[in-house]
């Protein structure tokens, strides 16, 4: 049965004083797809592997349906772990892979054959039993490791980058695949990434780490359109970040650009980052409309990026500032090239104020 | 300027492509060059086992050249001579104990180098491979002043000793190699599948480590049954290894005896050698 994970102030500190993870915090729901965003070298691993039990946190607990597991060693905690290379044995088949963790748990023979067929089938890999790792493609030898590591009924399943080696094909499918089979067996699921289009597509929350802290907790839509610190507002997808002063009900961010605060943020610090999503901006013509003062400004297209479905623009406004906005290609929407003068509008709730 | 030389059919470039590209047949002698140096490379591994083996099936009682004819008497005498069948049993019998000793401590020793996080580990691993710096006849030496000092004779387990710490070095050299590619995910993967520590090592460890153990084993074994200068302080007469049973034949008699030892040697290195590739699949591992 699945199990619910509670982090509870955990540290690692290495010889040498190298604070890997930071008195992080997180209670992971039971049936939860969740994800540890962050760039490499931010703690995500670190933490996933203290879940696991390959670290000791040097300070903290760790506990699973509430029972401490700080210091249960690896092979008692009955968790499944898909890791970056897969690290498949081997020197065993595809069968025997699947079958080590039945075996170590003193399963009778039929019963593990039956349980390897049924982990091999759900993941589409009936007939290979007999390969070795080494003669499987990447995308084989990441379901025989998937298949090797739910084949035990884990209460938790960890996944450390699993789908990185993939390519974007392969990989999205196989996004789509281990999303269903996860709410599926309604499985605890703690996956580790540095892909924050990955994270926001597959999780249920996210928990976005930087310098071993956790920065925010939240659903991918939360850590997208309220991100609550510049971190975490940079790092998830592209964005517009503005720091300034307040004066009154409006934000002076410098070279002639005030922004209208949003009614929500009538009080706080003086000085303060917001952030402003390019799509969240809209583009007409300069000529067409006066926009209102303090959510609209007028500049020129610099650059284009057209991305397919959306087009990228960077603006540089009249006062110097340069902005990236980012448009649908919906038919409807005129197409601009660099030079257009231009008039950008936005509505001030859009605007999310920043920690920084 | 680089472009316009390039295109236009001028001098220089011309002869730039004929000295890159060798007109076919200075390539050919290069090719027959290297396979000539080659041949005599082998020919200088190989002649002298093959004089050996002349030497052995030649019946005159001294070295002939060229051999007068064929024949096994030399096998005969040395198939029947007590001396040399006592010999070559004992020395089966201490290269298979020090097979045994020096493999598993070596392969034990570099596991504990490579995974312990022990101090001093690179001055403990250059002291273990010192045996094979030092001349073995100084080892031998040491070890039977150190034997007379504790006055423990010269027994079988004492010679036994003196070839597991030759040998040492060539299991701790070959499972180390194997150590520092080894990929410890495989052994997270199985303890988090629930294997212990111990089952961990039975399971994933050791059948990982086997081909540089097993390279380490066959070294072992051939080093201690061609041992001699240790030997030679350790053997208790009529106790005596083959090598140091042809030695003392040797300073009285010279004749294809000790041609047909040796080529007995030979087969008995070889017999080993391709037992263990059937029964542990050598050769899946690593190429001979």
């Amino acid at each position: 049965m699945s199990a619910s994970i509670e982090i509870a102030g955990v540290s690692k500190v290495y010889d040498g004083g190298v604070r890997a993870v930071d008195t992080v915090a997180m209670d992971i729901r039971q049936g939860e797809f969740f994800s540890l965003l962050g760039p490499s070298g931010c703690g995500k691993t670190t933490t996933l592997r203290m879940i696991a039990g390959f670290e000791t946190p040097s300070a903290g607990a760790i506990r699973v349906d509430g029972a401490d597991i700080t210091h249960v060693p690896a092979h008692k905690r009955d968790m499944g772990m898909v890791f970056q290379n897969y690290a498949l044995f081997p020197h065993r088949t595809v069968a025997e892979n699947v079958a080590f963790g039945l075996r170590m748990r003193g399963l009778d023979k039929t019963t593990i054959a039956a349980k390897v067929k049924a982990a091999l089938a759900m993941v589409e890999l009936s007939g290979l039993e007999d390969r070795r790792p080494a003669q499987l493609s990447g995308g084989q030898q990441q379901r025989v490791a998937l298949a090797r590591a739910i084949v035990i009924a884990p209460r938790v399943l960890l996944c450390d980058e699993p789908l990185g080696a993939l390519d974007k094909k392969l990989r999205q499918q196989m996004q789509f695949e281990l999303k269903q089979l996860q709410k599926k067996l309604g499985l605890t699921l703690v996956f580790v990434t540095h892909d924050q289009e990955e994270a926001l597509a597959m999780s249920d929350r996210i928990a976005v780490m930087n310098g071993g802290r956790v920065e925010q907790v939240g659903t991918p839509t939360e850590i997208y359109d309220q991100p609550k610190t510049r971190f975490v507002a940079d790092f998830i997808g592209d964005t517009n970040i503005f720091r300034g002063e307040r004066v009154g009900p409006n934000l002076d961010v410098g070279k002639n650009l005030i922004l209208a605060l949003p009614a929500t943020e009538a009080q706080g610090a003086a000085v303060l980052s917001v952030a402003l999503r390019p799509e969240k901006i809209r583009l007409t013509l300069r000529a067409d409309v006066a926009g209102a003062a303090g959510s609209s400004v007028h500049g020129m297209v610099e650059n284009t990026n057209f991305l397919g479905g959306a087009v990228l623009y960077r603006v540089t406004l009249e006062g110097g500032h340069r902005v990236l906005v980012q448009q649908p290609n919906a038919g409807t929407t005129h197409l601009f090239v660099p030079g257009n003068g231009v008039t950008l509008e936005w509505t001030p709730a859009d605007l999310v104020v920043l920690k920084d | 300027m680089q472009t316009s030389a390039s295109h236009s059919p001028s001098l220089p470039t011309a002869r730039q492509t004929t000295s890159v590209r060798m007109p076919g047949p200075a390539r050919h002698y290069g090719r027959y060059l290297y396979l000539a140096l080659n041949a005599a490379i082998l020919i200088f591994l190989l002649a002298p086992i093959a004089i050996v083996v002349v030497f052995a099936l030649n019946p005159t009682p001294f070295i002939q050249f060229p051999p007068v004819g064929v024949s096994l008497r030399w096998f005969e005498k040395f198939f029947a001579s007590r001396d040399f069948m006592q010999a070559l049993g004992f020395s089966l019998e201490v290269a298979v104990l020090t097979t045994l000793s020096a493999t598993v401590l070596g392969a034990s020793a570099a596991l504990a180098l490579a995974r312990g996080n022990l101090p001093g580990t690179r001055l403990i691993v250059a002291t273990m491979l010192s045996p094979l710096m030092l001349p073995a006849i100084l080892t031998g030496l040491a070890l039977f002043q150190t034997y007379v000092l504790l006055d423990v004779g010269r027994p079988t387990w004492g010679l036994v000793a003196g070839h597991t710490l030759v040998t040492l070095p060539y299991v701790v050299r070959t499972t180390l190699a194997v150590l520092h590619n080894f990929d410890t995910r495989l052994e997270e993967a199985a303890q988090n599948l629930g294997a212990s520590p111990l089952r961990t090592f039975f399971e994933v460890t050791l059948p990982l480590i086997k081909p540089g153990v097993m390279a380490g084993a066959i070294f072992a074994f051939i080093v201690s049954f061609d041992q001699f200068p240790v030997s030679l302080f350790l053997v208790s007469p009529g106790n005596e290894t083959l090598p140091v049973t042809l030695f003392n034949y040797l300073k009285f008699d010279l004749d294809g005896t000790i041609g047909a030892a040796s080529v007995v040697s030979i087969v008995l290195a070889f017999v080993v050698v391709i037992g263990l590739d059937r029964t542990v699949g050598l050769r899946s591992y690593v190429k001979l």
